[in-house]
């Protein structure tokens, strides 16, 4: 029954975003321009479409929120399934765009004029390769990314006599097990060194397990060809060391979601978060309270750069733009480096272009804004996501084996990562 | 002409859905890609799904935790209601009123109170020197837990049908009773339960399809954790069509656990027939 409901809400958005498409399509000639709700994001949208605009009077841009609902992912499904989809759409989640790909409801970019020239002037060849589809083509286009890093509170870790962050497994234990503390004496540990959400929803190990992974592994691939290529000594360190902080009560097991920020109220030292989490900080943190970021731990003995998961949101066109050529040539304009910095100023989220960190263009609003500019050195070292169309299910397995393996420690590192590589297999399979 | 609006209706939200439903079982869709025949694959893959079976499993421990708490506390409550107490129209209301209440507020309010660090009850159990319970992050106590909560959500519907059903029972037969020197719990077992015999097996019926629609209670409150301890069949087939968009899969499943569902009403129909 419930079944039966979802599909009747997923056919009525399909209808509510066909009626808004016919009464726009009706009174347009101009491109039709999704981005993300988030209010700095309309403002940059709207910044973005009105200086084009004045200039271009021919190709009018109109830019419009990402219509309400419970996610942009199901909004997007609902549009696509209606063939009510946008010209441009902003926020396209990098995991996602295989399965539309593969569906024939995108754009290839590469067969557009200048595209080519304008990504490889952009990107790194690495991100282009990250970003190629399994048919060879290109779909999307790298925009931002917020790349996964460790914020520790910088009083807490003097007061431990630790005056830099742990960078490597042991220095994490280390840290760990001086912070951790029964703070009122009733038995139980209540001060905990660090704390990730232990719900075994797939995209919770964005923040723990998959960073964590990228590090330890220079940014291997979790799937390749169309099998899992995880099965190996990076994954099961990884869930061994996060085995070890939930047997030893280093992070907690319980959700503390409940309670106050934790991270602010310095029940916890540590968090894997991303830049976000400076607008929070600064608005909500007490007096006195210092914090920083720092590079995701690392097995003892890694060496070289430490990758991160950067969190992709790419720019995509759907096939029911009437004049693709068009919509990529304001595309161009919105990610141009004016556009960039425009991204930088507004959102505080960091555009995927190379040198980033050393390009003069941007240097005067990392000088301005001291704690972006880690992130943009960490910009160098972030990976998106593989390419292919049942992500979503690769994580969700892998989620399954870190709660039976992590969280309650029911299976060793080895089994789990085992169990979930023959997983992610059968379903390749299927 | 009369029948017409019935015929349309029937079409539309029973005989095409279910149809659509059937012809799925036999096809992999992802809604946005076309439709592929894959035969009889998705049955295949039904029978060797451990987690679906383990979500049956839940499911039936829900049921055999949640029916009988459901019965002694509905039962037990509507004895002392039909009493002649003070203030019975209040605690009558009372006893109620979480059933009107919107069941995603009352999950969201008892995963607060089950909460390990901060949840009430734990509070009171180490107020009195007992160790903290995992009531929801423990796999072998989470269900029992959520049990718990939708007995506590539904028990006043299930009042009102005893008080009803209590209220049938002939006076004649207690006083007759009394005049044998019956004691209360000898009256309650030898008048009482047989007299509302119908009312425990309807009691029975909708508790047991309420408890095979389970979903919203472990949705929000675990998400199928711990361990997949609480992953009910309906939230398990919800995931395959509307995480996954295994559509053809999820009809599968949803065709199957209609059949056990189907069985279980025919058994306890046959139970209540040989009743009556």
């Amino acid at each position: 029954m419930k079944n039966l409901l979802n599909i009747i809400i997923v056919v009525l958005l399909a209808h509510i975003l066909n009626s808004c498409s016919i009464s726009n399509k009706d009174s347009r000639d101009e491109i039709l321009y999704w981005c993300s709700n988030d209010n700095s994001e309309i403002k940059f949208a709207k910044v973005s479409t009105e200086e084009w605009n004045r200039n271009n009077l021919k190709d009018q841009v109109k830019y419009q929120p990402v219509p309400e609902g419970r996610s942009s992912e199901e909004i997007i499904l609902a549009a696509v399934v209606g063939n009510t989809t946008p010209d441009i759409y902003s926020n396209m989640w990098q995991g996602d765009v295989e399965a539309y790909a593969q569906a024939g409801v995108l754009i290839a970019l590469d067969s557009l004029n200048g595209f080519l020239d304008f990504l490889y002037e952009r990107c790194d060849s690495a991100v282009i390769e990250e970003i190629k589809s399994l048919d060879g083509h290109i779909y999307q286009i790298p925009w931002k990314i917020n790349p996964i890093m460790m914020i520790y509170n910088v009083n807490l870790l003097n007061e431990l006599e630790l005056h830099a962050p742990p960078q490597t497994y042991s220095e994490f234990f280390n840290a760990s097990q001086k912070f951790q503390k029964d703070v009122d004496g009733d038995g139980y540990v209540d001060r905990w060194f660090g704390y990730s959400e232990v719900l075994v929803t797939w995209w919770q190990r964005f923040f723990d397990f998959y960073p964590l992974y990228l590090a330890s592994s220079d940014g291997a691939p979790l799937v390749k060809d169309n099998k899992a290529f995880f099965n190996n000594e990076y994954a099961v360190g990884v869930f061994r060391f996060l085995q070890t902080l939930y047997k030893k009560k280093y992070f907690a097991r319980e959700q503390l979601t409940a309670r106050q920020d934790v991270f602010l109220a310095s029940i916890i030292a540590t968090r894997f978060v991303g830049p976000w989490e400076i607008a929070h900080a600064e608005k909500f943190k007490p007096k006195g309270f210092e914090y920083d970021y720092t590079f995701m731990p690392v097995p003892d003995g890694h060496e070289g750069p430490v990758y991160t998961y950067g969190d992709p949101k790419n720019i995509v066109i759907f096939k029911t733009c009437k004049d693709p050529q068009a919509a990529w040539n304001y595309i161009k304009t919105m990610i141009n480096k004016d556009g960039d910095l425009k991204l930088l100023t507004i959102t505080n989220q960091l555009p995927r272009r190379k040198n980033l960190n050393s390009n003069p263009f941007f240097q005067e609003y990392f000088a301005n804004n001291p704690k972006m500019k880690i992130f943009a050195e960490q910009s160098k070292y972030v990976k998106g996501t593989d390419a292919s169309p049942v992500l979503k299910e690769v994580f969700d397995l892998i989620s399954q084996e870190y709660e039976a393996c992590v969280i309650y420690g029911k299976k060793t590192p080895e089994q789990a990562v085992k169990d979930a590589s023959d997983a992610v297999d059968l379903l390749f399979l299927q | 002409m009369l029948v017409s609006p019935y015929v349309v209706h029937f079409i539309l939200f029973v005989a095409f859905p279910v149809t659509f439903s059937i012809v799925l079982t036999f096809h992999k869709w992802n809604i946005i890609s076309p439709m592929e025949y894959t035969g009889l694959n998705n049955y295949i893959r039904l029978f060797n799904d451990k987690t679906f079976l383990k979500s049956i499993g839940n499911t039936l421990i829900f049921l055999v935790i949640h029916i009988p708490l459901q019965i002694i506390v509905a039962l037990f409550l509507a004895e002392i209601l039909n009493q002649k107490i003070k203030l019975r129209g209040i605690f009558r209301g009372a006893f109620f009123l979480p059933v009107i209440v919107s069941g995603v507020v009352v999950t969201i309010l008892w995963q607060q109170l089950y909460g390990y660090d901060t949840g009430l009850l734990n509070r009171l159990l180490t107020g009195i020197g007992l160790d903290k319970v995992g009531w929801l992050t423990d796999p072998n106590i989470a269900m029992s837990s959520i049990a718990l909560m939708a007995t506590w959500k539904n028990v006043g519907l299930y009042i009102i049908l005893f008080l009803v059903g209590l209220q049938t029972v002939p006076t004649q037969y207690y006083e007759a009773a009394d005049l044998e020197g019956a004691t209360h719990m000898q009256k309650f077992f030898k008048i009482t339960l047989p007299m509302i015999n119908p009312t425990i097996f309807m009691v029975v019926i909708l508790s047991t399809i309420g408890g095979f629609s389970l979903f919203i209670e472990p949705y929000i409150m675990t998400g199928g954790g711990p361990l997949n301890s609480t992953v009910s069949a309906v939230l398990y087939i919800y995931k395959q069509g509307f995480f996954y968009y295994h559509m053809g899969y999820a009809a599968t499943l949803g065709l199957f656990f209609a059949f056990i569902i189907l069985t279980v009403v025919v058994i306890q129909k046959k139970f209540i027939e040989k009743d009556n």
